[in-house]
């Protein structure tokens, strides 16, 4: 599955992964140092972390790991303390912020919104990086926001009041309005962390089948390890804000990784599909 | 014919996207009905007696109405052209006073809704950020330790001078805007928040209005002290064409910003990282959607005084009927603040006639309960 087509000649960064197969990547972070004005604490340290395009990446590590500030650094949210992000080969700094928002699609942790809000209208607040200040609605928005709605399988609620949505329904509303945005990268902050495991493999369905549908590059934060091997075309693990290791799941989850990244005893197998059975917790010491 | 086209696209898309629709349209004209009857019934009462039906003919009089050089006189200042003693007393005394509530209603009504939107704070009102603590200091500040004093400065020609009272609106607006800076200056810490913004109001309000109080002490006159009070419950007594002079342009201009900045505020309320991550500048679109309701409130503040607690509950009445949507509910605003604001004010100036009581008590006393009414009979109030 990882195993992307590297044939034609572009300018993208390119890196070969563990397989030593080119990977084009469409989000490169180069010796990234990220740290938050409050503290002086480096929470991220990185050499170098490539985000492939048109596949599926998953960021996995335990909790206080940078998955979170990582993101907002390759969101340009947070601005390096040192080092880059490049979309495409180009600073993000370069671009202005509407349109790092056209090529960029962000979805938070945890969002916040008027109740009284439609599912429609929040939809179309994903537009907004493709509006001028007095431009009113185009049929490129209704499309837009058309096709996002149908992807997120929220047609049907357009016009229930994001307030009286399930937690599931609510996730996929505010995936809507990432979608509608039309970006050609998606970062996705925990999509499934208050969610129950139907609505779970709801919403990654939703992003496996649009990163199919669309070959958008998806880049997602997922706490559960044995939910992002099944799921990423690659996996991304931190350790303490730093890469612990890079590649296909296949190689990445390890039950040395398990160890070390998450401090599990777990057994790995790995056929006849990778799967992941946790046994118990190590004890904190172990270091 | 291109435009036309265009327009009548636009006006389209704006019914395809569902927030023209006819219930703002309805809630617009009711309001507009009940500023107009109750405007009607302030110029139909007063010390100078008439009946109602020769004070809407002075109203509606064509001799007034369109006589281009009375215009001039009220828009800006110049002789006044012949009229009757009752077209004189309806135009040039009672009906300007229900133009500066419309005026006051409307700029103190959006500015609450966008206060709102950008402390994501249910709970704010235009005074949220200090400017009527920094407006009520500067007021008696200026008639308590400068009472009347007369600055001359020489110019070439002559000199020009000024009595520190009549420049009383002015250095109102000034110190809340001054206020509002500080507010701005103490939340700042590499950006702004929500919380820090309230935060530093409610330290700079609370400081200002200590020293505001302490001054109180150092007023010798009762009169000082009652023009004070006046100044910091909120009048509408005595005001004229020149305080609609003052205040038409400023709060025109702070109400179309508020309107074009509807979609802007729409976004605020998703939250700081979802509107960043939408590409909004969030620092500065926050910055300048609180200078345009700054802008609002010190022009109510300039020539009304500081009328509490109206702020804060118009836009939750517009809520209620029109819904969180800011493009529908600045515009709802626009109206229902005027239609609020002169209804209080016939109260205000009818109530206890010949006494006048200030409007700011009025909003006060019946707003409360009226809030509080509404608070107990909706289930999602104060929900943005």
């Amino acid at each position: 599955m990882a195993q992307r087509d590297a044939s034609h000649e572009s300018d993208h960064d390119r890196i070969t992964d563990t397989n030593d197969v080119a990977v084009e990547s469409a989000v490169v972070a180069d010796e990234l140092q990220l740290s938050y004005p409050s503290s002086d604490e480096t929470i991220v340290d990185v050499a170098r972390l490539d985000v492939p395009e048109g596949a599926v990446t998953a960021l996995v590590g335990p909790n206080g790991s940078g998955k979170s500030t990582l993101l907002k650094g390759l969101s340009n949210h947070l601005a390096p303390d040192h080092g880059d992000v490049r979309l495409w080969g180009e600073s993000v700094d370069s671009f202005g912020d509407k349109a790092l928002a056209r090529a960029l699609g962000v979805l938070s942790q945890e969002n916040e919104s008027p109740g009284t809000i439609t599912v429609e209208d929040l939809a179309y607040h994903g537009r907004y990086p493709h509006r001028g200040f007095f431009e009113s609605v185009t049929d490129a928005d209704r499309e837009a926001v058309e096709r996002a709605l149908e992807m997120a399988g929220v047609e049907h609620l357009r016009n229930s009041e994001v307030g009286q949505l399930s937690g599931g329904q609510k996730q996929l509303a505010w995936i809507a309005m990432v979608l509608a945005q039309e970006t050609d990268v998606l970062l996705l902050d925990e999509p499934t962390t208050f969610l129950d495991l139907h609505n779970q493999f709801k919403v990654l369905e939703t992003v496996r089948q649009l990163n199919e549908r669309t070959e958008v590059t998806v880049a997602v934060v997922l706490h559960d390890v044995a939910q992002a091997a099944r799921f990423a075309d690659y996996l991304i693990a931190l350790r303490d804000g730093q890469l612990y290791d890079w590649g296909p799941p296949e190689d990445v989850v390890t039950e040395q990784l398990l160890a070390d990244v998450f401090g599990v005893e777990a057994t790995v197998e790995y056929e006849p599909e990778l799967q992941v059975l946790p046994r118990r917790a190590l004890p904190d010491d172990r270091n | 014919m291109a435009s036309a086209h265009s327009d009548a696209q636009v006006s389209e898309t704006a019914e395809d996207r569902g927030w023209l629709t006819g219930d703002l349209v309805f809630f617009c004209l009711a309001c507009t009905a009940v500023t107009v009857f109750a405007g009607l019934i302030q110029v139909s009462f007063g010390a100078f007696t008439m009946t109602i039906e020769q004070a809407w003919r002075a109203v509606f009089n064509p001799q007034v109405v369109f006589n281009l050089n009375a215009w001039e006189a009220f828009m800006f200042g110049t002789e006044l052209p012949e009229m009757n003693r009752r077209s004189l007393i309806v135009w040039n005394i009672r009906l300007p006073r229900v133009f500066v509530a419309a005026i006051v209603g409307a700029s103190l009504a959006v500015s609450g809704a966008i206060f709102q939107a950008v402390t994501r704070n249910e709970l704010a009102s235009p005074y949220v950020l200090g400017v009527s603590s920094g407006a009520g200091l500067t007021v008696l500040l200026t008639l308590v330790v400068f009472p009347s004093v007369t600055v001359a400065i020489p110019l070439l020609f002559g000199t020009f001078t000024f009595n520190t009272t009549s420049l009383l609106p002015l250095l109102a607006a000034l110190g809340g805007t001054i206020a509002f800076l500080l507010v701005y200056g103490i939340a700042w810490k590499g950006g702004t928040s929500p919380v820090r913004l309230v935060l530093a109001g409610v330290i700079v309000n609370m400081v200002f209005q200590s020293l505001q109080r302490g001054l109180f002490f150092f007023a010798d006159d009762l009169g000082v002290v009652q023009s004070a009070l006046a100044w910091i419950t909120g009048s509408l007594t005595g005001t004229g064409w020149e305080q609609v002079r003052l205040a038409i342009i400023p709060a025109t201009i702070a109400i179309l910003l508020a309107v074009a900045g509807a979609r802007q505020l729409n976004v605020l309320l998703l939250g700081e990282r979802t509107a960043q991550s939408l590409g909004m500048r969030v620092e500065r679109v926050r910055f300048m959607l609180s200078g345009v309701a700054i802008l609002a409130a010190s022009t109510a503040i300039a020539v009304a005084g500081i009328i509490g607690f109206f702020g804060l509950v118009v836009p939750h009445v517009v809520r209620i009927v029109l819904g969180s949507d800011y493009r529908r509910l600045v515009i709802g605003c626009v109206f229902a603040g005027p239609a609020l604001l002169v209804v209080a004010d016939v109260g205000a100036r009818l109530a206890l006639s010949p006494v006048q009581i200030p409007v700011g008590v009025v909003t006060g006393v019946v707003g409360g309960p009226y809030f509080l009414y509404l608070m107990r009979k909706q289930e999602s109030m104060g929900d943005l």
